[in-house]
């Protein structure tokens, strides 16, 4: 890793005229290049096609406004992903990919975003309120990156230019990774499902509006003194007591009242 | 049969582009789909290298992430239905509470 440093500048610059360029970077990722190039098969082509959907898909998702747009294209990658997976001989992660993420997963952000009502208009206008973060983040992005491209052109001039191990003709699939699944990990696959279930009811509990917490607490009898077991304040007793407006259950606590939204409500954007 | 540099290169374009999505967009919606972004890109990872070897682990453990990642979209998007119920903004710069 530090000879690719150390070699990146010419030892004389007089000399690059006529002479062999030193094996620096460039060269050494030129030469991955060819190789790669070299060894193409058509399995490559079609991967490399899927591949740059996937990325073209996935900068689409990081640059769209409207969340609904972003979301299909993210959608567009994970589907460009799963046929990735099937040239790499995962088989049934390429299936869990397609099911898992691209339904699931995909189905749950479109209806939040479409339970929301976000829209690409509202923030999309208003300037960074703290605009001297935005420098910070862009170059700590550009750090990460640089370590990231050094530590990966660093393994991938050196060693990758392969097509991996012989493996046997049922490599990736159901069964083969079932065994492994239920075997030497199945503390791991007993643990996931825990966590899952954690996910699940921590969803709903956090996912509760007030106007249902407010029912319950209602429900299991507390008094108005005991409201803030139920994460309802005093402001919200009174609410208690009348009838359940949806302007009055919604009206926000008075020490966390910032002021009116934006016309609309609505703040997407950028 | 496919080289393994261009899975590697995927990967790495897949987790730069989440990363950059979630340190430079403001909207909490398209942060979250970039960590998935992000995610992904090191499931490619896990599964090239799986090939590389011939040893099953790295799917399964690509498995695990795919659960890990359901999980979090869940949460996740609970929380930020929670944040909309009083806030109906999707600016993380103006989100520093998560009372309501």
């Amino acid at each position: 890793m530090l000879s690719m440093l150390q070699a990146a500048p010419p030892p004389n610059p007089g000399t690059w005229a006529g002479s062999e360029p030193p094996p620096g970077v460039i060269a050494r990722i030129l030469g991955a290049v060819w190789d790669a190039m070299v060894t193409t098969t058509p399995a490559d082509y079609v991967f490399s096609a899927f591949a740059i959907l996937a990325i073209v898909a996935a900068i689409a998702t990081v640059t769209r406004k409207n969340p609904v747009v972003a979301a299909v294209c993210l959608v567009a990658s994970f589907f460009c992903v799963a046929i990735c997976y099937v040239m790499l001989s995962a088989t049934f992660l390429a299936a869990l990919q397609v099911l898992v993420y691209a339904g699931a997963m995909m189905v749950l952000f479109v209806f939040v975003v479409m339970v929301l009502d976000v829209d690409d208009k509202g923030a999309a206008d208003q300037p960074r309120t703290r605009s001297s973060r935005r420098g910070l983040y862009y170059g700590f992005a550009a750090v990460v990156i640089g370590i990231l491209t050094w530590i990966f052109w660093g393994t991938v001039t050196r060693q990758f230019s392969t097509t991996g191990r012989e493996v046997p003709s049922d490599f990736g699939t159901a069964q083969s990774v079932g065994r492994e699944l239920f075997g030497p990990a199945l503390f791991a696959f007993e643990a996931v499902s825990l966590l899952l279930l954690a996910a699940v009811i921590g969803a709903v509990v956090v996912a509760r509006s007030r106007r249902e917490r407010l029912k319950e607490a209602l429900a299991l009898g507390f008094s108005e003194d005991d409201m803030h077991i139920a994460g309802l304040g005093a402001a919200d007793t009174e609410v208690a007591r009348g009838d359940l407006t949806d302007e009055q259950v919604r009206r926000p606590h008075p020490a966390m009242d910032f002021g009116q939204p934006s016309a609309g409500g609505h703040e997407g954007g950028n | 049969m496919v080289s393994l540099i261009s899975p590697l290169i995927l990967a790495f374009a897949l987790f730069v582009i989440g990363m950059v999505g979630v340190l430079v967009r403001r909207n909490v919606l398209i942060m979250l789909m970039s960590v998935e972004l992000m995610l992904n890109g090191a499931n490619v990872a896990l599964i090239t290298f799986s090939r590389l070897w011939g040893d099953l682990d790295g799917q399964v453990f690509s498995m695990f992430v795919i659960a890990v990642a359901a999980a979090e979209a869940a949460v996740g998007l609970a929380i930020v239905v929670s944040i909309f119920r009083t806030r109906a903004s999707a600016d993380v710069d103006q989100l520093t509470t998560l009372r309501d």
